[in-house]
């Protein structure tokens, strides 16, 4: 988000005021602010968002609005946890494009962080072949960012500090282990069991595969809803930067359809993210499973907790299909599903 | 020069290996590094590497993926199949200077028979017919973790070491063959092991499908949707597939007795582009096959 497109968005609000507003609420997510902050947080809607658009800048912005303090950075870890569950060059609309995980990189190294690119493919033992297929292999040699193979690493044990499934605790690779930062960057999709993947579901790439399965069906037995809050809560720092420029709707994460947004969306809570991104899905949050057990433990999901900043989620809201099965009814009751 | 040969020496000077490099050993890395060295001829180096693997064995007979790491245990299968191999390798071999004598005898045996015997105590979860998933998910084959479901490539890996075992026979593992007929697409290849899911038909891929058609060769049943596999993995593969989809590819694609005339071309130039010692140990057994 620069001058131009705020005045074109028409917002009021200027960066200083995201600062001091959303700014320290976000960070209050990170543990990085004040506690007077810390139930709210703040979540920043960039629309109009091109693969081929200046998207260094706006995601840039978009840290900075949500309570990123580039002081704080020089020098350490980040990982960028994009979606590459099981890609195919036939559904670039499956995993996270190129050019955010590229922006997203370039924003951190700029202010000093050493970046580097993680994932475990949760559907393919072939790693090599998630990054050729999806387009990021190739992205990432050009620019000369690592890549981390979380399928493969060597692991660290961590407490389950979430405590809502039976597992005592996760084996994590060790650049999610080690981590200063971790950046969940999802692409904003309907799925089929739990309704919606985003900046919280995205996070099952952090766990090995190895250890878990191809798919990680370690997770699924121990619940889906369950494993998701746990993970989530048991991870080092995370936020995110969420891929809606290009969407899924109807049968997600893997076999749905494109629907164009032309949005990112960014914040220091993934689970606030999340709420923000269904109600721009216009799904209902709480009947998410894991985010209702995400739900005042991880973060918000009450809309007087989220600070918008940016555009208004509202007018950006579109309803996605979803599949007319009975366990996704109820997130849907308000519209319908759309799709069979 | 053999495009082989610099990574059968590399194999050789360091044949316990890890997925990645500075990374811990690891089971699955060294079973396929004994196995291309072993078919290779590369015996003593091979026997070092099945070595590390009688050192990476628990008391329950169980490999875990790495050292020291009890579970899960799906990597004791191509354990087997490396003990098996480099065991047949050595018969009619000289007596090699400092080759532990377990390797040729008795007690070699007795690690493949605590590993299978692990094996078949472990198998795959079943789950009740559902209208959400097409495949039958009451056959039973092998798991990536204890306690879950029943997957195509430990399930490959499974029936590949009981075949290795001399167990080809056994009820399990015609139970396996019978779960990765039953994963195929109707169109051909499988993926990691579901068909459909809530009525939506999934994708095939390449690595899968070569490990389940190196499984499947020489059965009989299901020649049709075998066919069907063989054909969509062929037209799937060329220069450009990466290398761990190419090496199994070919390898199941030669078990079924499929000519690739291109393969040693494609093998050597994804080779040289590659970096892990794992994954040249895969294109460097590829080239020659799989044990028989």
């Amino acid at each position: 988000m620069n001058t131009r497109d705020q005045k074109t968005s028409g917002w009021n609000l200027s960066r200083r005021s995201w600062l001091i507003g959303g700014g320290a609420a976000a960070l209050a997510c990170a543990g990085i602010v004040l506690d007077r902050y810390r139930r709210m947080q703040a979540v920043c809607v960039c629309k109009n968002q091109r693969y081929d658009g200046s998207l260094v800048g706006e995601i840039s912005d978009a840290l900075l609005a949500v309570g990123i303090d580039p002081e704080w950075l020089p020098g350490k870890r980040v990982l960028l946890k994009p979606n590459l569950v099981e890609p195919t060059r036939d559904c670039p609309h499956m995993t996270t494009h190129p050019a955010m995980i590229l922006a997203a990189a370039e924003a951190f190294r700029n202010w000093g962080a050493q970046v580097t690119v993680g994932e475990g493919p949760g559907h393919v033992r072939d790693t090599d072949m998630a990054l050729a297929e999806s387009g990021v292999g190739e992205a990432l040699q050009s620019t000369g960012l690592l890549f981390a193979d979380l399928n493969y690493q060597d692991v660290a044990w961590r407490k389950n500090r979430g405590g809502r499934s039976s597992l005592k605790g996760f084996y994590f690779p060790q650049s999610v282990a080690e981590a200063d930062l971790i950046v969940s960057m999802p692409k904003m999709k309907t799925h089929h069991w739990v309704g919606v993947t985003a900046a919280m579901k995205n996070l099952y790439g952090t766990i090995p595969g190895c250890k878990y399965g191809w798919p990680k069906n370690v997770l699924h037995y121990n619940g889906i809803p369950e494993t998701v809050a746990d993970i989530n809560a048991s991870l080092p720092r995370t936020i995110a930067i969420v891929d809606g420029i290009d969407c899924m709707e109807g049968d997600g994460p893997i076999m749905g359809s494109l629907k164009h947004m032309g949005l990112v969306i960014v914040g220091t809570c993934p689970t606030a993210v999340d709420a923000t991104v269904c109600r721009l899905m216009q799904v209902d949050p709480y009947a998410v499973p894991y985010l209702q057990l995400a739900a005042g433990r991880l973060g918000p999901l009450d809309e007087r907790l989220i600070e918008q900043v940016g555009e208004p989620w509202q007018p950006l809201a579109q309803p996605f299909a979803v599949l007319d099965q009975p366990h996704l009814k109820e997130l849907v009751r308000h519209r319908g599903v759309l799709v069979s | 020069m053999d495009w082989t040969k610099p990574i059968l020496d590399s194999l050789a000077a360091q044949p316990a290996i890890g997925y990645l490099p500075g990374a811990a050993l690891a089971a699955e890395p060294t079973a396929i590094a004994a196995l291309a060295l072993a078919v290779h001829g590369r015996h003593e180096a091979a026997q070092r590497a099945a070595d590390a693997l009688v050192k990476m064995q628990g008391d329950d007979g169980a490999v875990g993926i790495r050292a020291g790491e009890a579970a899960p245990g799906w990597p004791t299968s191509l354990a087997i199949v490396a003990w098996s191999a480099v065991g047949n390798a050595l018969r009619g071999v000289p007596a090699l200077p400092g080759v532990p004598e377990r390797h040729r005898g008795r007690s070699l045996q007795d690690n493949i028979g605590r590993a299978s015997a692990w094996l078949l105590a472990n198998r795959g979860n079943s789950i009740p017919r559902s209208r959400d998933f097409g495949h039958n998910p009451e056959l039973i084959g092998w798991a990536y973790a204890e306690q879950t479901h029943s997957w195509v490539e430990p399930t490959s890996f499974a029936v590949l070491a009981l075949k290795a075992a001399g167990k080809a026979g056994d009820l399990a593992a015609r139970e396996g063959v019978a779960v990765l007929l039953d994963r195929q697409l109707p169109g051909g290849g499988l993926n990691y092991g579901n068909t459909y899911v809530l009525g939506q038909l999934i994708r095939p891929h390449v690595q899968p499908t070569g490990i389940a058609l190196l499984a499947l060769a020489g059965e009989t049943g299901g020649s049709e949707r075998v066919a069907k596999s063989i054909a969509w993995l062929r037209r799937s593969i060329g220069p450009k597939t990466t290398p761990l989809s190419l090496g199994w590819a070919l390898l199941g694609l030669r078990a079924q007795g499929v000519d690739v005339p291109q393969s040693d071309e494609w093998l050597a130039g994804v080779a040289a582009q590659a970096k892990s010692v794992h994954k040249l140990a895969l294109l460097a057994l590829a080239a020659k096959g799989w044990p028989a």
